[in-house]
């Protein structure tokens, strides 16, 4: 019964509700266009108006409720003027009338930002009248949202639930950005700010609480319109990243570099273009990009242009823009068709104080602005002077999308590559930067000096912010609330691994799990390998006090690579190659061997390294389709250049698996065979063997006992490589060039050249 | 003006004739009024263009806004090279006939090969679901 009773009583509510509407817009008509609709005088109304807000409230309360179809003037208007003031409404920047008016009330002062019209309330107070005699009694924005009877109480009543809703910077409160009447994807409204008559007829549909926004307070100060606010899709979006609590500390680069593209901002906006790279240059490095960014979008839909905000004021004393007071013409979408834009007019900032130098090239830049934009062929552009001119001539349709929705994109785009860490993030981008500077750089060595000037895209660098969420809490619930979103992600599920037993198992599936293992393996090692990697840029960026504590932390996870190279368990003795051959099975495995061995310690590289050369055979086979092998060459000569000559006798032991049993007279060397048969095995050879060879060449006191040893293997080899028909022997990647010095030693001059001839 | 140079942004691309294949394999070639952030396209004076063999064919399809997403690549014309290619352009009805030829003897072809396939106990996976992958 209860359930079929709601339904009901919402009906109910919505009828009131609608019938609330109907009297409402019956009224609404009837101040248009009947008995309410008075050819008043605005000016004394707004004379008026001025005294009423010094009345106390007690005395406009009476007034209120009554007289809603007395004459316009009157009761009624209080009533509103005294609502509205209440709602605080510090601008309405939508009238160009105001604006108007505003600007002849203050004159352009020379030196500092004028921001006085802002501030003085009093001034926007009276001003505010025009509008309110002909706006607020016939359609209010708040009157389309509350109906008028009861005005006050239920006004009242709302007033301290809005005023309780909290700054959107200091609690997220869900989590996640808050609703938008208009969604983020909008681009900027197109339409001009229409005519009050306009107005009148067909009130913009907005959304309730979008309303209401004059009660958030802006991020940005009160200098917006609420219904601006809807129109700028990234008021919020630009909040975020932003908040209060970040202070960018600039260094002297980055405040010339705020100094030269606040010149050319107040420079070049007159063209109505803004270079999306200086955007990125000031948003990121004043702490609220938000006034900087919205002078442009408002220029547009407003018509006029706002001064540049505090933002610019706090770091550089350069004048403002004066808003130039263009035509009053909408900037709808007429004018693009036309193709022409109003021409703006020029203004000269202070530019005394910088490099004359720096002030010629962006006088020529301002210059080559104002050109290019008489061209209008901004989209055009670069493409070969006058057929561009030809084209834009014939192109009708050109310039449809606006050059302030350029910027738009253009500035989402930008914003997307806002980043803490680019390193992080973009890794590849700023090591290819890198490398091209580098190069630029060289060239500039060699030339005269900068050939041509390589615009470089700056992004924006926000401050990396360690925000802990807090879940959100009702006094008197029991527990947090789970609240999850994009922002703070909360784990739904509990999954549970479960580990098979051992009997179930087939022999495929060890296999299958053994690989998968080693792979495992394999990913975790590598992750350290970056990590190693990446410690010497970190210990360019970090303190001396830090320093320590990287080595430290590198030489472990350096140990831990080893360890998980060799197999673990460091307490039993290594006695298998087993966990090392299985990775270099895999072919990843084989390159991470190979960025490694850099960074193992020499023992622990040459381990790395008899071990593949005691399974070389082993793993030729299994490299036979991937062939990565021979990324290994060249840091094992790395390796071999550090090794004594026991090791390497060792080493080519194990490569040539020689001597042989006594009792194999004349056997196949399979294991010889097969690496000399294979270009990786026979390079490795002729490393090893010219790394003998040297030692030996160089050493003039070796021992004795190595020498024997050494000399012995010598000549097993020698014989062994005479026996070995041409036609069998790999195509080496480098032939050391002391080799022939090497087999001189051992045989005799005929059979000198059977091997010259060979190899 | 330079827009975000070292970046694949599309703005330094409006107005200008721009060829644009789609993920289901059709060719558009428009002038590019307007982009998004999402890389949606306004292309203006669309034509959607039939290659079959050495001969193509245009279909004039006016405005076309497409989705950022069902694009594959694009890029722009030159103007100059435009007329420059080794192609016949033929009618409209030519092409969507030859079209129909080619899709014909695809279909032929693949029959066979199932077929086949089929004969020596094997079977090849369907590739219009494997399409997305």
């Amino acid at each position: 019964q209860s359930l079929e009773d709601c339904p009901l009583d919402e009906d109910e509510d919505a009828f009131q509700a609608l019938g609330e509407e109907d009297e409402d817009i019956d009224q609404f008509n009837d101040d248009t266009f009947g008995a309410g609709a008075v050819d008043d005088d605005w000016q004394e109304a707004h004379e008026r108006l001025a005294e009423l807000e010094d009345k106390p409230v007690a005395t406009r309360e009476q007034d209120g409720p009554s007289g809603e179809d007395s004459d316009l003037l009157g009761d009624p208007e209080d009533a509103l003027a005294e609502r509205l003031t209440r709602l605080v409404i510090d601008s309405e920047l939508e009238d160009p009338a105001i604006m108007q008016a505003v600007q002849t009330r203050v004159p352009t002062q020379p030196g500092g930002l004028n921001s006085s019209i802002w501030d003085s309330s009093a001034v926007l107070r009276r001003i505010r009248g025009p509008l309110l005699t002909q706006e607020m009694p016939s359609v209010s924005v708040l009157d389309y949202a509350l109906p008028q009877r009861p005005p006050q109480p239920r006004e009242e009543e709302r007033d301290p639930s809005e005023r309780a809703l909290p700054r959107r910077s200091s609690s997220p409160i869900i989590g996640s950005p808050p609703v938008r009447a208009v969604p983020i994807g909008t681009p900027p409204k197109q339409a001009a700010v229409p005519s009050f008559n306009q107005q009148i007829l067909c009130p913009k549909p907005v959304h309730i609480r979008a309303t209401l926004p004059q009660r958030y307070p802006t991020p940005y100060g009160e200098r917006m319109s609420p219904n601006q606010l809807c129109n700028v899709p990234n008021s919020s979006l630009l909040g975020h990243p932003f908040p209060h609590s970040v202070s960018p500390v600039l260094t002297h680069l980055q405040r010339a570099q705020l100094l030269g593209g606040a010149q050319c901002l107040s420079a070049s906006p007159q063209a109505g273009r803004m270079s999306p790279s200086q955007f990125a240059r000031v948003s990121g490095l004043v702490g609220s990009p938000l006034p900087s960014v919205n002078p442009k979008l408002l220029q547009g839909r407003v018509g006029q242009m706002m001064p540049p905000a505090s933002g610019f004021r706090a770091f550089f004393g350069a004048p403002p823009a004066p808003p130039p007071s263009q035509p009053q013409h909408p900037p709808g979408p007429g004018s693009h068709l036309q193709g022409l834009r109003p021409q703006p007019q020029i203004f000269r900032p202070d530019t005394t104080h910088l490099h004359p130098q720096h002030r010629r090239l962006l006088h020529q830049r301002q210059q080559q602005n104002r050109n290019q934009h008489r061209n209008l062929n901004g989209s055009l552009g670069d493409r070969g002077g006058h057929r561009g001119h030809q084209q834009e001539r014939k192109d009708p349709y050109a310039n449809l999308m606006l050059q302030r929705e350029k910027d738009w994109v253009s500035k989402i785009q930008m914003m997307q590559l806002q980043s803490t860490d680019p390193y992080l993030d973009d890794y590849y981008y700023q090591n290819y930067f890198q490398k091209l500077e580098k190069l630029a750089a060289a060239e500039e060595m060699h030339g005269d000096g900068p050939r041509k000037e390589r615009t470089k895209l700056i992004t924006p660098q926000v401050a990396k912010l360690e925000q802990t969420y807090k879940p959100v809490q009702f006094e008197g619930s029991l527990g947090k609330l789970t609240v999850s979103s994009v922002n703070n992600p909360r784990k739904m599920i509990d999954a549970v691994v479960t580990s098979r037993s051992e009997d179930d198992e087939t022999k495929e599936k060890q296999v299958r799990d053994k690989r998968r293992q080693t792979l495992v393996t394999i990913e975790k090692t590598y992750s350290l390998l970056l990590d190693v990697e990446d410690y010497e840029r970190r210990y360019l960026l970090s303190l001396e006090g830090e320093r320590p504590a990287l080595m430290g932390e590198r030489k472990q996870k350096i140990c831990d690579m080893y360890d998980n190279l060799r197999g673990k368990a460091p307490g039993q003795e290594r006695l298998s190659d087993d966990h090392f051959m299985q990775i270099m099975c895999i072919r990843k495995g084989k390159r991470l061997v190979a960025r490694i061995l850099p960074f193992l310690s020499p023992e622990q590289a040459a381990d790395v390294l008899m071990a593949t050369a005691r399974n070389l055979p082993f793993l030729i086979k299994k490299d036979a389709q991937d062939e990565v092998l021979p990324c290994l060459l060249r840091p094992f000569s790395h390796v071999l250049y550090h090794l004594p000559l026991g090791t390497v006798t060792s080493l080519v032991q194990q490569l040539t698996n020689l001597p042989q049993s006594a009792s194999a007279v004349a056997p196949t060397n399979v294991h010889l065979a097969a690496v000399l048969q294979n270009k990786f095995g026979l390079s490795l050879l002729f490393l090893v063997l010219s790394r003998g060879e040297e030692l030996q060449s160089s050493d003039t006191n070796t021992e004795l006992m190595q020498d024997n040893q050494w000399t012995e293997l010598m000549l097993l080899a020698t014989r062994e490589l005479l026996r070995i028909p041409q036609a069998a022997l790999a195509k080496p990647v480098s032939t050391p060039s002391n080799l022939i010095s090497l087999f001189s030693r051992y045989v005799d001059q005929q059979k000198l050249n059977l091997l010259e001839t060979k190899l | 003006m330079n827009y975000m140079p070292g970046t694949a942004s599309l703005i330094q691309d409006i107005d200008k004739k721009h060829l644009v294949l789609l993920r289901d394999g059709r060719t558009l070639i428009g002038y590019l009024r307007s982009i998004d952030q999402f890389a949606n396209l306004v292309l203006h004076q669309t034509v959607e263009r039939i290659h079959v063999g050495k001969k193509y064919g245009d279909i004039p399809r006016g405005i076309f806004v497409v989705r950022g997403e069902n694009v594959v690549l694009l890029g722009e014309i030159d103007l100059e090279k435009e007329s420059d290619t080794p192609l016949q352009q033929v009618s409209i009805e030519e092409i969507l006939e030859e079209q129909r030829v080619e899709q014909q003897a695809r279909q032929e072809s693949e029959k066979l090969k199932v077929q086949a396939l089929k004969e020596r106990g094997l079977s090849v996976p369907r590739a219009d679901t494997l399409d997305e992958y």
